[in-house]
């Protein structure tokens, strides 16, 4: 593993010397140039972050994108033939056969596509709410904070025991209070998924609700006077105002729980084992790779996320930044 | 320039902390020979230490360590509690493996024998232990021909009832014996006769799909049913696993759950404070009844333990954990060697099954256990009707697929939930079997 | 419009009408709608809680009515039994302690190491810049499950990091954050260049500007990327738990909280009670810090623009 590292390393540094050069080729041509000392500097203070990120950000990737072209098995990791496209192959095999990488895409759309809104609608909503200076509106905050604090796997432990499907679990026994019959929220297909959604949002939605106050304290006071006294009401500030002010904190904030809300897996991991109808990529990803430990197969289903998340995020960003 | 040169140097000094670690932390494997000459022999435990298991591989290794001190021959224990998720014990032994610092003995959960027997994590024992020292249960621990492990315990499971219940509800299961198990449809008869009663007849543990529990206690029912999972070589799943027989054996448990006799939200203590009538676990509940729930279960006239029922074959539930020398760096295994006679031993097996109330897998080790009890239940039934699961390199695929079967008991075409996770089964078996 | 009045001290007073009636029920009704809502995202926890102090058995007889959510009365004197059980029999504090140590450190090295580079990436011109820029943006993007098991195999066999050596496999990825650069970039380019010719002009060399000048004013986004580093050293449980080793008898063991707790609450005996006990320790410390930076955080992600 070492050799090819090497490699690696000797590509990009060769790859950066190329660039450099070029940068201060074009620089002397404009008659500009790069004073050697805060050059050098600069060079050192990236240092530490160049380095640790190669070894573990870019590597790792790099690495995954290599394997994804080999049959690394995991229990015989000397053992890695190079095995071309077989990989992508099977993937689109499986997504033909509607077999669990099938469900898997599924679910995970189905999940991006509900908790997105509603994680972002709850947060804005909730951001508006509290944008008072009202005595008590601190705690509020604190209130609609307070899952986030709680991790992921204390969360879905939680909301298993308020979800258990006999009578006398939280929400059969709130909802038998009205008659009805207690049901496996977590078993039932077409409830599953659903749950998942609303208690993702319920423990996400606190914090981009602090960001979101943040984007409104960005927005200046004298805009909103402007438009009373301009005869406007409450809908329609936050149509003129409002919106427009936290156009950047909304991009950002529908960028990030977007590529959040594809990498989910704790919740189907703990809440309901490997099931089909709440697998998500991530999880099915795992699956592959530890448990049955085709480490290249579970690479190749990775490489393709990757770019398809990618791409969709660069759409985003160009959408939402075209006014 | 004099903040520049701190910056360089702390970089310096942690790169080189760093590789001093690096260094470090190789270094102290390889020794076999500690500072006093004794050869150690490192063993890992799936365990935790504190758990009445754990304690009990404790002493065997100190006996050993005492017993073993003139002939300079030591032996290191880890313990590394199993998990569900991600942690645990399997996750441990794949560092170790990566590292290189495998332990010279592991303990593996018996299924998983071809699997790391095919990928060579397992040292062939055939030649080191002759086979009829322990003959007893190895159908599991063979691999193409050769012997991978030797049994810790082993495990049966039954159905613990509650007597003071079936008193009431009139039900008599005096007849139903080891040798003569009840039959599927008597066994519906009396989960009928509970319903009516009022009590949820039966905790099927079809909740427990999240990891092998379900796997372990459920599987036999298709082997009573008559069906099959694999072939014998464990590569072939396509006409063993949806079979017309299997797919029967799914059909009564699925049967149990639609006539309303089990169902998935039964609570984990139910049986245990008195609200089922019958519970499917394995040996170590005998243990769990006995110490902690008095209450319900003052003296063993109220409570009992019935075998597996029938169909077209008897079967029961087996398989536990094994040891198994690996194939680490060590060449020498005769260290290795002594360490696991030891702890296969009569005396050792006695030891370790008296206090985790498992079957020792030494039949010598029989204790003479009080006819009808709920031990003598077990250890009949280990012994008539005992089948292991499907040796196969695909295990976990599996048991993942079984575990979806049980999942989706309720609802959905049966025979299109059995189809489907043939397909991937038998998928799976194909890249093995390439590999 | 009659206008109400209010007599003091001989003088009168024309009250706003704002203060009455409507306004009045304005403020009722949201103060109503504040505490339902605060109830719909609480009640989970406080669930928690209660059950964190009861028995077995006293948790079997209150599921399925409101006793679910009040803790356990009846046995005042033994209501946090399960705390203690938590924190001797399983030593939790160990692990506690070990996340402390492990997310102090991380979050030194994060702001030096992701502060330094965000600096330069903002402020400072360098032949080459425009791959570090791309490769950020670039970064960010891709999701990191995909990398787990490559990261794996670096840590442990090119790097060799192996038992104890593996807490490094911890600390150090731990320490790069190409998001938290992204954090550090934004907010010091939204420092005045003022600053940082102030200082150049008595002398300063660039670290020094760094360490004297930037750092002092940014204390928002230093508080935010703190908090962040500690919740993410605070919660990871799936990293530390392929990495680190297991402790034998004796030793001080290596994992930090979350992982422990993914041990202990599968282990045998445990009650439910115990496993909510052992949920809220893990808790509480976050929730202490986040209340505290809060005023940082919002203050942190205001400033900085977040231009994507």
């Amino acid at each position: 593993m070492t050799g090819s590292t090497l490699i690696i390393l000797a590509i990009f540094a060769a790859g950066f010397a190329g660039l450099a050069v070029w940068d201060i080729v074009r620089a002397k041509k404009k008659n500009q140039k790069y004073r050697i000392r805060s050059s050098a500097t600069a060079y050192l203070m990236l240092l530490p972050a160049v380095l640790l990120a190669f070894l573990f950000i870019l590597l790792p990737i790099l690495y995954s994108l290599g394997y994804a072209f080999t049959d690394y098995y995991l229990l015989t990791p000397n053992d890695i033939n190079f095995i071309g496209l077989d990989n992508f192959a099977n993937v689109f095999k499986e997504i033909g056969e509607k077999g669990t990488l099938y469900h898997a895409i599924i679910n995970t759309l189905i999940f991006v596509v509900g908790v997105v809104p509603l994680q972002i609608c709850m947060a804005l909503g909730l951001a508006l709410f509290t944008n008072r200076k009202v005595r008590g509106v601190k705690i509020f905050k604190v209130c609609f904070f307070a899952p986030v604090v709680i991790s992921l796997s204390v969360t879905s432990f939680l909301w298993l025991q308020i979800l258990s499907p006999s009578e006398t679990g939280l929400l059969n026994s709130f909802l038998g209070l009205f008659g009805a019959e207690p049901h496996d929220w977590l078993r039932d297909p077409k409830t599953a998924m659903l749950c998942i959604i609303i208690l993702s949002a319920w423990q996400g939605c606190g914090f981009q609700m602090l960001i979101f106050t943040s984007g409104l304290s960005n927005i200046r006071n004298d805009l909103y006077e402007a438009a009373s006294l301009d005869g406007a009401n409450a809908w329609q500030k936050f149509k003129t105002v409002t919106w427009p002010g936290l156009r950047s904190t909304f991009v950002y904030i529908i960028i990030t729980v977007f590529i959040g809300a594809c990498r989910i897996m704790t919740q189907p991991m703990l809440m309901t084992g490997y099931q089909d109808h709440t697998v998500t990529l991530s999880y099915y990803m795992y699956t592959q790779g530890y448990t049955y430990r085709w480490v290249g197969y579970s690479s190749a289903v990775a490489l393709i996320m990757t770019i398809v998340i990618g791409t969709i995020t660069l759409i985003q960003r160009r959408a939402f930044r075209e006014k | 320039m004099k903040k520049l040169f701190k910056a360089i140097s702390m970089l310096a000094v942690s790169t080189v902390m760093a590789c001093g670690f690096a260094a470090c932390g190789g270094g102290g494997d390889n020794g076999e020979v500690d500072s006093s000459g004794n050869t150690i022999v490192k063993i890992m435990f799936h365990v935790d230490e504190k758990s009445t298991e754990g304690q009990a591989y404790k002493k065997r290794i100190d006996a050993f360590n005492t017993a073993y001190k003139d002939k300079k021959i030591k032996a290191s224990a880890t313990y590394q509690a199993r998990t569900t998720g991600a942690a645990g014990y399997e996750t441990e032994l794949l560092n170790k493996q990566i590292e290189g610092t495998l332990p010279d003995i592991i303990t593996f959960d018996a299924p998983n024998c071809a699997s790391y027997a095919n990928s060579k994590l397992l040292y062939d024992i055939s030649s080191l232990v002759s086979q009829d020292v322990q003959d007893d249960f190895l159908s599991l621990n063979k691999y193409d021909g050769k012997l991978y492990g030797l049994p810790i315990q082993e495990s049966s499971a039954g159905f613990y009832y509650n007597k003071k219940i079936f008193r009431a509800a009139n039900i008599d299961v005096s007849s139903y014996t080891v040798e003569n198990p009840w039959t599927f449809d008597q066994f519906k008869q009396v989960c009928a006769k509970l319903k009516n009663a009022g009590t949820t007849a039966v905790d099927m543990r079809l909740d427990a799909t999240k990891d092998e529990t379900a796997t372990y206690l459920l599987y036999p029912f298709i082997y009573a049913a008559g069906g099959s999972f694999t072939s014998e070589d464990g590569f072939t799943a396509t006409g063993y696993f949806n079979s017309s027989a299997t797919q029967s054996g799914f059909q009564f448990l699925k049967d149990l759950v639609s006539e309303g006799y089990t169902s998935y939200s039964i609570g984990a203590t139910d049986f245990y404070t008195g609200k089922v009538g019958m519970f499917l676990s394995s040996g170590w509940t005998i243990p769990e009844i006995e110490n902690k729930y008095k209450e319900t279960f003052a003296s063993r006239d109220d409570w009992g333990l019935l075998p597996y029922p029938q169909g077209t074959a008897k079967a029961s539930a087996t398989g536990s954990w094994c040891y198994g020398i690996t194939n680490n760096h060590h060449k020498d295994k005769s260290a290795a060697k002594e360490l696991l006679l030891w702890l296969t031993s009569t005396e050792s097996s006695d030891a370790i099954t008296t206090a985790t109330g498992m079957i020792a897998a030494r039949k010598s080790v029989n204790k003479n256990y009080a006819a009808g009890s709920p031990e003598e239940v077990l250890l009949k039934q280990l012994q008539l009707t005992g089948k292991a699961r499907p040796a196969t390199v695909a295990y976990p695929t599996f048991s993942t697929c079984f575990n979806q079967i049980i999942y989706s008991l309720k609802d959905g075409n049966l025979t299109e939930i059995i189809n489907t996770q043939t397909n991937t089964l038998q998928s799976e078996m194909n890249k093995l079997h390439r590999s | 419009m009659k206008e109400k009045t209010l007599t003091v001290d001989g003088k009168t007073i024309p009250l706003n009408n704002r203060m009455t009636g409507k306004r009045i029920t304005k403020e009722v009704i949201y103060y109503l709608c504040g505490i339902v809502l605060s109830l719909l995202f609480l009640f989970p926890i406080i669930y928690m809680l209660a059950t964190s102090t009861k028995s077995e058995s006293a948790y079997a007889e209150s599921a399925g009515s409101l006793a679910m959510f009040l803790p356990d009365f009846a046995h005042l004197g033994t209501m946090f039994d399960n705390y203690g059980s938590v924190l001797t029999n399983y030593s939790i504090w160990k692990y506690a302690l070990n996340s402390f140590l492990y997310a102090v450190i991380v979050i030194v090295l994060n702001v030096l190491v992701n502060g330094l580079a965000g600096y330069v990436m903002a402020k400072m011109n360098f032949p080459g810049k425009r791959l570090f820029s791309a490769l950020i943006i670039f970064l960010i993007i891709v999701p990191v499950e995909t990398s787990i098991i490559p990261l794996y195999s670096i840590v442990k066999i090119m790097l060799g990091l192996k038992q104890t050596a593996s807490i490094l496999g911890i600390i150090l990825p731990s320490a790069i954050s190409i998001f938290n650069i992204f954090l550090f970039m934004q907010f010091f380019q939204s420092i005045p260049k003022e600053y940082e010719e102030a200082a150049r002009m008595d002398g300063s060399s660039t670290l020094g500007i760094f360490f004297k000048v930037i750092l002092p004013l940014s204390k928002p986004i230093v508080a935010t990327v703190a908090v962040f580093c500690f919740i993410g050293v605070w919660n990871d449980y799936l990293w530390p738990s392929m990495i680190l080793p297991q402790a034998s008898e004796g030793e001080w063991p290596l994992m930090p909280i979350q992982a422990a707790l993914t041990t202990i609450q599968s282990m045998e005996g445990i009650t439910t009670g115990e496993i909510m006990a052992s949920l809220v320790i893990t808790s509480i410390p976050i929730f202490i810090i986040y209340v505290a930076a809060q005023k940082y955080i919002v203050q942190g992600f205001g400033s900085a623009g977040l231009k994507m």
